[in-house]
């Protein structure tokens, strides 16, 4: 049985990695961090939506099993670097701590997303200029350490509010897609600093709640009749200084006035962009990207893990912006048509 | 709390109508509203869809939108919501339409305690809008019932012909004429017994009724006239109606 290797060793690599082991194929998992668990782990996540688990403890499982499989190999603080043969004969080339050449039947592609900057392009949110704005990670990391506090005074905040879409469904960024999971983990957290500062009033700024599913009834709805976050419709145009807090400005569409707020702490639901290692892989392993930069599903939507080249599979927020459901359900998927494609018999040269 | 700091809603209290009171007697108010009972089981949370406001036949005819009720409550706007409670909340025509909600939230049975909480505190607005259902009220609480046949004058009510006039010269000969005994009178719309008299007038005074409505309109000295004057005493004999 041939071969396969999974570049990525967050979520959806996780479930590749570990789908096509279990299906009896040897997996070698290349990681660029020093640690498996990709970005949850990276960004001090506190939590995972919808259920609230313990990010470290929950991935923190799916890696154990990882490591422990004896059919995976893992190669952490290493990248691939080329790509020759086709499928069901590739030979690939990792540098790192054990720099070597693979020879392997199929690829999944497992290289994720970053956050969205909000530095770019979007200046009046004064993500780096003022200390009291944050974005989502920043205040997981915080709720992660139980020190939800204003950067600027050390001091708990008791006015926070959430701004949502930031970097998303917005043509003069060119990010015109919806990240998907900013709605549930903006509740989420909302919820967390609820729940851990109960002097603390939170507001969410949006422009439609997506909260497909379960996500509904478990963080939406809980959101708004058990912990009283109020969520208005209408997005803040601007942040600005006001004595020692934040101004927001904006409109309060459905009651239909003009919106002016003052804040002590300002958390920006930034939304996913391609990984740096996305956007590379896609280059090396010479796969189609959309025009987002995110590698794009050859035959969407009902197959969402092959690329364009033949036994170069995706999977997780590789393919886009994808929450963790999404991420492992694509990640398993990806790893068993790896396995498939691993088999098959290379064409005979010439 | 509200979002804003200009409101285009709020009325400035010159245009009013009704006189401005302190925010701590507003949000008074307003605590009393959420104490109330019923409060929890009429608002969960909304998400603004207008479902409410698109089934609501008041929203057709008037500037009142359900959908600002309960996000007023739910944001607990005090300030917007003294407004509403001097002026939206009695354009709505408590029909219940708004039930349709996804959420389960009742906008209308929102109105029904804002509209108790307002007549409790003889509010301008309720004092107005009670204007003429208190006299109808203190007739049904001294005679029995609302409507009476002599309340027919042949010039009140031109557009029922003149079968009327005819009606109202031998109004005691029409009465008789009707075969339930109960109904051979003319100052009441039907016999109401010393008895029944007594239950109401006791339901009025141990609910708190009768002092709802002296809060909007003082009305006669007692509504039950002497009848009333020994009833009451009969009732504040006993330390408990039960």
């Amino acid at each position: 049985m041939g071969r396969v290797v999974v570049i990525g060793g967050g979520p959806a690599g996780l479930a590749a990695a570990t789908s096509a082991a279990e299906l009896g194929a040897d997996v070698v998992l290349v990681e660029q961090e020093s640690f498996l668990g990709g970005t949850p782990i990276r960004e001090h996540y506190a939590s995972i939506t919808p259920k609230m688990e313990s990010a470290e403890e929950a991935i923190g499982r799916r890696v154990g099993a990882v490591e422990a499989h004896p059919r995976i190999e893992v190669l952490t603080g290493s990248r691939v670097t080329e790509l020759r043969g086709e499928v069901g004969s590739f030979q690939l080339q990792v540098e790192g701590p054990k720099s070597q050449e693979l020879s392997c039947g199929a690829v999944v592609v497992a290289t994720g997303f970053q956050h969205f900057d909000p530095g770019r392009e979007t200046q009046m949110y004064g993500y780096y200029e003022f200390p009291d704005v944050l974005a989502l990670q920043d205040l997981e990391a915080m709720l992660k350490a139980g020190q939800v506090v204003r950067p600027s005074n050390g001091q708990p905040p008791r006015r926070l509010c959430f701004v949502q879409c930031v970097g998303s469904r917005d043509r003069r960024i060119g990010n015109e897609y919806c990240s998907k999971v900013c709605c549930g983990v903006a509740s989420k957290e909302a919820i967390e600093v609820r729940e851990q500062l109960p002097d603390c009033e939170v507001f969410i700024f949006y422009i439609d709640m997506r909260m497909y599913g379960y996500w509904e009834s478990q963080i939406y709805w809980p959101a708004q009749e058990k912990h009283h976050v109020q969520y208005v419709k209408g997005i803040v145009s601007e942040v600005l200084p006001k004595g020692d807090q934040l101004l927001v400005r904006g409109e309060d569409t459905t009651l239909g006035r003009p919106m002016e707020l003052t804040m002590d702490m300002v958390v920006l639901s930034v939304g996913m962009e391609p990984s740096p290692g996305t956007r590379e892989m896609a280059r090396v392993l010479g796969i189609a990207q959309n025009k987002y930069g995110f590698i794009e599903a050859a035959d969407p939507p009902l197959d969402t893990v092959s690329t364009s080249r033949p036994g170069i599979f995706a999977a997780g927020a590789a393919l886009g912006p994808a929450d963790l459901e999404d991420s492992v359900s694509t990640g398993a998927a990806a790893g068993s048509r790896a396995v498939v494609a691993a088999a098959s018999q290379p064409a005979v040269a010439g | 709390m509200s979002t804003s700091v200009v409101d285009p809603y709020l009325k400035a209290p010159e245009v009013a109508g009704y006189a401005d009171v302190s925010f701590e007697e507003k949000r008074k108010l307003f605590e009393e509203v959420k104490q109330d009972a019923r409060y929890p089981d009429y608002l969960y949370g909304c998400y603004e869809c207008g479902v409410c406001v698109a089934v609501c036949p008041s929203a057709r005819f008037y500037d009142f939108s359900p959908r600002r009720i309960a996000q007023a409550a739910a944001r607990e706007d005090v300030e917007l919501l003294y407004q509403q409670m001097q002026e939206d909340i009695w354009e709505c025509s408590q029909c219940f339409s708004c039930l349709r909600c996804p959420r389960g939230n009742n906008p209308g049975g929102i109105v029904t305690i804002m509209r108790e909480v307002a007549v409790r505190h003889g509010m301008a607005s309720a004092r107005e809008a009670l204007e003429g259902y208190s006299r109808i009220i203190y007739k049904i609480m001294s005679t029995g019932t609302q409507v009476s046949p002599d309340m027919l004058q042949p010039d009140a009510f031109p557009d029922w012909g003149p079968e009327v006039a005819d009606v109202s010269e031998h109004l005691k000969l029409w009465r008789r004429a009707l075969p339930p005994e109960t109904l051979h009178t003319t100052s009441t719309g039907w016999d109401v017994s010393d008895r029944t008299l007594l239950e109401l007038y006791v339901i009025w005074l141990e609910t708190g009724v009768l002092d709802m409505i002296r809060e909007v309109d003082e009305g006669p000295a007692d509504p039950a006239g002497p009848v009333g004057g020994r009833l009451r005493e009969e009732v504040s004999c006993r330390s408990r109606w039960t």
